[in-house]
């Protein structure tokens, strides 16, 4: 089955390779896309960002989280804070059971993903409510569908570059 | 607490959940400090400083593709276009010139309506000058308010600045004013500076003084205003401006060129004023003696 996890060695990933990757999903963070997207659009830098924890906890923890976090806030216009308490604490989660999600299948890890997205996405609009705005809607929590969508092709293209065998 | 890729072993630095407990205190904190106190308003200003090149080198691709698509707009589109905004700026021109008629008469309209609140003597109401006579001798004009506004030969019109004219003869609905610039009329006038009194004659297109003795103190600049002497003009109303004085030693008089005040030629809109009421009695006649008739009349009658 195409979701199974490769079961090949992989080349080890570069520190270099996961900067790059977090500045890639930065630019498509703030890449001018016509107003309406923002409804849909799923967050880049969430994703990449759960990539990473997931597959290498031991560089990507909850510091990087947290200042990723902030850049998302200053990116995303938001209030300052937001992200970064959102991301901190899906980091801790992941953390938590990080052994359990490497090793899930695909489609197991995109329902783990869409659950974390959530999470962010649920974290992210109680900290708006306890600072004074009020409910958006339902199609806040839409942008966390279509990232789940994209995980497996996420995952794919990011272990592209540590392949031994062209495949 | 026990975490893959950690080995025991190996001290890492504080624990996850301290961190956590650290990076999530730090969050709210920026949160409250952004939201309530608008602490971080500096921060978020540098950083998008910082990501201002990146958005702008981001953008790039869609500007330049904009102004490819300016670039190569056809020559059709662009002379139909201009077609459209020619066409379009004829119908706006229309509509400004009719605009700014409309807005003159407006005005003029507003300040003699404040003329006739103002004026306990005003006649009729306002009225609208018709046309102007043809007969290129004489210099009258014809309002739209006659018999049926109770319009009266003798009744002097005026506008917003002065006196125009009086009114000369009342059809039922129209009445025509004789102004002040034909050679018929003739307005008794004091200056304003000095209270000389005088006459002021039209002469056919233009009004004069005539008849002030060459040392009489008139200067050019002088405003000419009705006396109310004559029981016709209330007194006040401004009639003219003296714009030139000649004194030539070898003539009686002094040579004072004026011009109407009053829009005489220009304008659409007039007011009627009643005449002055408030004339003293003319005094009885006197009993002229009757000089004797000859004989010889009474055989002519009877002739």
């Amino acid at each position: 089955m195409s979701f199974d996890r490769p079961k090949e060695l992989l080349k080890p990933v570069r520190r270099r390779f996961i900067y790059l990757s977090f500045a890639l999903a930065i630019l498509f963070n703030l890449l001018p896309l016509p107003i309406d997207s923002v409804m849909w659009m799923p967050d880049f830098i969430g994703l990449v960002l759960l990539y990473w924890i997931i597959n290498q906890p031991r560089r990507v923890g909850i510091g990087i989280s947290f200042m990723l976090g902030i850049v998302a806030d200053v990116v995303c216009t938001g209030m300052f804070g937001q992200h970064a308490l959102a991301y901190s604490i899906t980091a801790y989660l992941v953390l938590l059971r990080q052994r359990q999600l490497v090793m899930f299948n695909l489609g197991q890890q995109t329902l783990a993903v869409l659950g974390l997205m959530l999470a962010n996405q649920v974290i992210m609009m109680l900290a708006r409510m306890a600072t004074g705005s009020s409910f958006i809607g339902w199609a806040y929590f839409l942008p966390p569908l279509t990232g789940a969508i994209l995980w497996p092709l996420l995952t794919k293209l990011l272990l592209l570059p540590y392949r031994h065998h062209k495949v | 607490m026990d975490f893959a890729n950690n080995p025991s072993f190996i001290r890492q630095g504080p624990s996850p959940a301290t961190r956590l407990a650290l990076c999530v205190a730090l969050s709210i904190a920026l949160l409250v400090g952004d939201s309530q106190y608008g602490l971080m308003e500096y921060v978020r200003q540098g950083m998008s400083v910082l990501f201002y090149p990146v958005q702008r080198a981001l953008n790039f691709p869609l500007t330049a593709g904009r102004r490819i698509d300016d670039f190569l707009t056809t020559q059709s589109t662009l002379q139909a276009e201009n077609e459209v905004l020619r066409r379009q700026q004829m119908v706006l021109i229309t509509r400004v010139q009719q605009l700014e008629m409309v807005e003159g008469q407006y005005n003029a309209l507003r300040t003699l309506n404040q003329l006739k609140s103002v004026r306990p003597d005003a006649a009729g109401g306002l009225a609208e000058i018709l046309y102007s006579s043809r007969d290129p001798f004489s210099y009258k004009i014809v309002i739209d308010k006659g018999q049926d506004s109770h319009l009266q030969p003798g009744q002097p019109v005026i506008d917003d600045r002065g006196l125009i004219g009086q009114i000369t003869r009342v059809q039922p609905l129209t009445a025509e004013v004789t102004l002040i610039t034909d050679k018929s009329l003739m307005v008794p006038v004091m200056i304003q500076r000095t209270g000389l009194r005088a006459i002021l004659y039209g002469y056919g297109g233009g009004v004069e003084l005539r008849y002030l003795p060459t040392h009489a103190d008139v200067k050019p600049g002088d405003l000419v205003l009705t006396s109310g002497i004559d029981g016709v003009y209330p007194e006040g109303v401004p009639v003219a401006v003296i714009t030139r004085v000649e004194r030539t030693p070898d003539a009686a008089f002094v040579m004072v060129s004026t011009i109407p005040t009053a829009g005489v030629e220009k304008g659409r809109f007039v007011l009627v004023l009643n005449e002055k009421t408030k004339v003293p009695p003319r005094p009885a006649e006197r009993v002229v003696p009757q000089p004797k008739k000859p004989a010889n009349s009474q055989e002519d009658s009877t002739e």
